[in-house]
């Protein structure tokens, strides 16, 4: 019974002191910081690798055009599996007929995801987490146009009569094939046998997906390496997430980054309130050496005494880390168990206490070094500098390590800490020097109040550049989030086009044109499509020629490209290089796409080759173009000269703008071409405009602990200052000064702080605005509201200052008799 | 004896609440010190010396008693009232200087003429510096001067206001015996020139010796 109310006690007892609870108030911050990041990364990480599998349809997929044999299926005993069989089919109805591809799942499709279904064409989107059961099928909505049919029909495949139980909007597993897509039937692998397409000898792809724990997929995958076939592959998740990382990497490197900031900015206030904790210990520490107690002892006693203290703050922190990942967890329906294993849950925990130990211990292990007499009177410095440099260094170099984990980003985010640390405060200095000298000739009051600043300027420039990176960090959090969007959406040319619509065929232009003006639509261009795949550049066969950027070359040459002919610029491309040709230009002339030609290493003069449906489409490249793909403007790597794809079977593509409620009316436009394709540009701006706002959510919630720990570290200062602070109160008063300037002195003081920081802040963030201006908005800067957000940060250090500091204003004038 | 005294004590007593119940600081002070005159408090360290002088000077409340200024009784003042008497009439000199570190000798000499809204203030500080022999160092910070050096500034400071009472606590207290004696020798040298009356603490018997008058305190109770 004794012993827990003692650890209680000496727990608790610690709190009373404000150096204490600032110390713990710092070491909360940090850890709440550092354990809600990494559990967090543990979560994306594992998201990440869901949604790769999710987009792949398990986390290894064996494919082939034939079962596996039942030696491999044997293999796969030991992990989830799916039969998963693609097929093109025509579906017929009434004469209509229609090319579909048909997919054949079982249970428990699909290992990853939802898919999204819905009972009617624009009808209420639902999710579900099985495919359709024996004897029905899902359809695409545009099938269901082109075909004619509603949910409850019967459509046959093959030989099969299958009943139509709903519209399919989305598979997790479903490619997002812009202009090549077939239009997707779902229907149970039972059901296969009896369509009669594998004895027709249709083309088939047999897909097995194939989930389970981690080292198991390990096992399995390496074992079926060894027994492939020759027409069979593997892919997992993690060959997809080599190509794909480097964005998760980014935000990740920028989270670390942020931590790393609030990490340091709580140990700088941890350092300063343990050199108070010091002076409070340090009578003891001597008390008991002069009593013959041990280096051990006094090392058992302080310690001990002062760890068991810290460890609550240390796990409270945490505590509320957790929680944060939790919400984050529901929030986001993240199903399942924690991703974090023990090393990260042990980390998350001990990472605050290595801040801690490296910013706390060092000077608190100075008072073993104190001999007994010295510290009775008062005297003596046993500062060891170096020990504590290289603490106060190596925990935030561990800390770092332990986020970033691999050096090339350790690497970066050391070097922008370093110069963030540096070069900050070091902007600061002339201008203080500067207002040091001409105060000289200030009034008292200001007089007084600049010079408690300028003349320490080893805590004030890092508390400036502190605060001014925590005020403009969240001025930009605010700022680019949701206002960002907004300002884009409203950037955004009023009718700018919502709805593509491809595949049309000629005698399809004057129907959409009448139904557009039926409806107050607005058009746009109309571009000729003929997919065509790039084979030669300069007369050198492609995959000889390509030599540079493996990756996204690739992604060019292995698939069909969308080509176009256009006898404008569209609006919102620009020329690099070269010329646009004239309105009455001959066929052969080219314009690509930039990033693709630097990638395909393709220069103006050369001359490059398609294979097309019908034989081949040469053009010498005239012009480099740049594209912004956010615009929402059909946009083409290749375009060519008018009439250069005359002799081609082409489509049409086209965008246009429909008011908002007209979009229930398209069916009656696709009734009547039921071969064309929609595609609904606001359901994806949606989409992306939410993981904005989330991302923008975080970013802002980062940018408020780092504020936090900001104001922390000025409270830590006048902490520190506070014996000083309020000897020259009682000084000033001593020799006449009234109350209320004692008091405007010091609120002054706070003000040009405030003023100082939020100044910096505000070049701060139009320095990072004025690109982003250039950018997107013509130049304009995107001002808002949040711009005053200094303002109230002035307020804020002002009000937070006066409060903290109070206490050296009831200092009694006769202290200074005391103070000797 | 001048009729009326500029400084005058009566039966001041200080308690303050201990552990083992009141302890009793000062029984029963009076005293009086007139224009121009140097009064002299000597006393062994802890019998209440500072205690006196923080009464004497308003900067703490007496428990009984009271005491006279300038024929104002600090009892009927608030703090900043006390803070106005001060600023006008009193000056200070402390045993570790006290001088404001974030401001250059020149401007801590400055100091209480500003607090006071004298438009000629640098000027007045300026020759005062000159006068305790440290003209050259008027743009240095505290820290940047020796002990010595410092309360030779915190005497430019107390006299600058012109002050009719000067308060000094140990002013030699924290200074070797060389550095010590010249401040003790300008000290006394300006409080004759300006006709200043010297309150003075110490336990010091040389520095006391040189006043015109001088009280014992032994334990809380002022001797003759
Ligand atoms: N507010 C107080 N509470 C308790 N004890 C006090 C207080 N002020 C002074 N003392 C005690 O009164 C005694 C006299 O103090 P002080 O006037 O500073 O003596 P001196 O200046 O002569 O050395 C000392 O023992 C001191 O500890
Ligand atoms: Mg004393």
């Amino acid at each position: 019974m004794r012993r827990p109310r003692m650890l209680s006690r000496t727990a608790f007892r610690p709190w009373r002191d404000g150096a204490f609870r600032l110390l713990g108030t710092a070491l909360a911050i940090a850890a709440f910081a550092l354990s809600s990041v990494l559990l967090l990364r543990a979560e994306l990480n594992e998201r990440f690798d869901q949604r790769t599998a999710e987009v792949l349809g398990g986390q290894l997929v064996l494919d082939g055009s034939r079962a596996p044999e039942p030696a491999q299926r044997e293999l796969m005993d030991a992990v989830r599996t799916v039969p998963a069989v693609e097929f093109r089919t025509v579906l017929v109805r009434n004469e209509q007929t229609l090319l579909v591809s048909a997919r054949a799942v079982a249970p428990p499709y699909p290992l990853f995801g939802r898919l999204t279904l819905a009972p009617e064409r624009f009808g209420t989107e639902y999710t579900a987490d099985h495919g359709p059961p024996p004897g029905e099928a899902w359809l695409a909505g545009q099938a269901l146009d082109r075909l004619g049919v509603q949910v409850g029909d019967t459509i046959t495949v093959g030989q099969k009569e299958l009943k139509l139980s709903a519209v399919l909007k989305r598979e997790p597993d479903g490619g997002a094939g812009f202009y090549s897509m077939s239009p997707r039937l779902l229907m149970h692998h039972d059901d296969l046998q009896a369509t009669g397409v594998i004895a027709e000898g249709t083309r088939l792809d047999h897909e097995t997906l194939i989930a389970g724990p981690p080292e198991r997929i390990a096992r399995v995958r390496s074992q079926l390496e060894e027994n492939l076939r020759p027409d069979q592959e593997l892919e997992g998740v993690d060959d997809a997430a080599e190509e794909t990382l480097s964005p998760l990497r980014q935000l990740t490197l920028w989270i670390s980054l942020s931590v790393l900031l609030v990490a340091l900015l709580c140990g700088a206030a941890i350092y300063l309130a343990s050199g108070e904790r010091v002076q409070r210990h340090a009578r003891h520490a001597a008390l008991m050496r002069c009593f013959g107690a041990s280096r051990r002892q006094v090392l058992d006693d302080l310690l001990g005494r002062e760890f068991v203290a810290v460890l609550p703050a240390s796990l409270i922190g945490s505590g509320l880390g957790v929680l944060l990942v939790w919400a984050i967890r529901r929030q986001m329906e993240w199903q399942g168990a924690w991703s974090a294993g023990p090393a990260v849950w042990a980390l998350a925990l001990l990472a605050p206490l290595v801040l801690w130990a490296s910013f706390a211990l060092p000077r608190l292990l100075r008072l073993l070094r104190t001999p007994a007499g010295e510290v009775l009177r008062a005297g003596g410095d046993h500062t060891r500098p170096a020990l504590e440099l290289g603490a106060a260094l190596a925990g935030p170099v561990a800390l770092a390590a332990l986020l970033t984990q691999s050096w090339q980003d350790l690497g970066l985010v050391l070097g922008i800490l370093v110069v963030l640390g540096t070069v900050l405060p070091a902007l600061f200095w002339p201008g203080l020097r500067w207002l040091d000298r001409r105060s000289a000739r200030w009034p008292l009051t200001l007089r007084l109040a600049l010079r408690r600043l300028s003349r320490r300027p080893l805590l004030t420039l890092p508390l400036l550049a502190a605060l001014t990176l925590a005020i403009a960090t969240l001025t930009l959090a605010g700022q680019t989030g949701t206002r960002l969007i907004d300002d884009w959406q409203g950037q955004l040319p009023d009718k700018a086009a919502n709805y593509f619509l491809f595949n049309l065929l000629d005698e399809d232009k004057p129907v959409l044109r009448d139904w557009l003006d039926k409806h107050k639509g607005e058009p746009s261009p109309l571009y000729p499509i003929v997919r065509g795949r790039l084979t030669r550049i300069e007369g050198t066969p492609i995959r000889e020629a390509v030599t540079k950027d493996k990756q996204d070359s690739e992604e060019a040459l292995n698939r069909d490209l969308a080509l176009t002919t256009a006898e404008q610029v569209p609006e919102s491309n620009r020329i690099l290089e070269g010329e646009w040709w004239d309105a009455d230009a001959g066929p052969g002339q080219v314009s690509v796409e930039a990033d693709i030609a630097r990638s395909l290493d393709i220069d103006p003069g050369d001359s490059v080759t398609f294979v097309t449906s019908r034989d081949e489409v040469t053009g010498t490249v005239t012009s480099i173009r740049e594209v912004d793909w956010a615009s929402f403007e059909p946009n083409f790597y290749f375009m060519f000269s008018p009439g250069s794809l005359a002799a081609q079977d082409a489509t049409w593509l086209t965008s246009f703008w429909l008011p908002e409620g007209s979009g229930r009316r398209l069916s009656e436009l696709l009734e009547q071409m039921p071969h064309a394709t929609l595609l609904d540009v606001d359901a994806l701006l949606e989409r992306a405009e939410q993981i904005a706002r989330q991302a923008s959510g975080a970013a802002f919630l980062l940018a408020f602990v780092l504020m936090g720990s900001a104001l922390l570290v000025l409270g830590a200062a006048l902490l520190a200052g506070q014996n000083q602070r309020g000897l020259d109160n009682a000084l000033l008063r001593i020799l006449g000064a009234r109350h209320a300037l004692v008091r405007r002195v010091q609120l002054l003081e706070f003000v040009l702080l405030g003023a100082g920081a939020a100044l910096a802040a505000t070049a701060l963030v139009l320095a990072a605005l004025w690109p982003l201006g250039q950018r997107l908005f013509d130049g304009a800067l995107p001002i808002s509201a949040w711009q005053l957000l200094p303002l109230a940060a002035i307020a804020l250090i002002t009000v937070l200052g006066g409060l903290l500091s109070r206490r050296s204003l009831a200092q009694p004038p006769l202290a200074l008799l005391k103070a000797g | 004896m001048n009729p009326s005294p500029i400084l005058s004590a009566l039966h001041l007593g200080k308690t303050v609440p201990g552990p083992e119940g009141d302890l009793t600081l000062l029984d029963d002070v009076s005293l009086d010190v007139h224009a121009g005159e140097s009064a002299a408090i000597l006393g062994p360290s802890g019998s209440g010396k500072s205690t006196l002088l923080g009464l004497l000077a308003g900067l703490d409340r007496p428990t009984t008693g009271h005491v006279r200024l300038q024929d104002q009784n600090l009892n009927e003042l608030d703090e900043d009232e006390l803070a106005a008497l001060r600023g006008r009439w009193c000056g200070f000199v402390f045993q570790s200087f006290h001088l404001v570190h974030d401001l250059t000798a020149l401007e801590n000499v400055m100091l209480p003429l500003e607090l006071k809204g004298d438009p000629a203030a640098r000027e007045t500080a300026t020759q005062w510096l000159g006068r305790v022999g440290l003209h050259q160092r008027r743009s240095h910070f505290p820290n940047q001067l020796s002990g010595g050096e410092q309360q030779r500034v915190a005497l430019a400071r107390a006299f600058a206001v012109e002050p009719a009472l000067l308060f000094a606590d140990e002013p030699t207290g924290s200074l070797d015996h060389a550095n010590g004696r010249h401040v003790s020798e300008l000290l006394f040298e300006l409080n004759r020139d300006e006709g200043t009356a010297l309150v003075l603490v110490s336990h010091d018997e040389e520095l006391a010796g040189r006043c015109d008058r001088r009280w014992r305190l032994e334990e809380g109770r002022l001797h003759a």
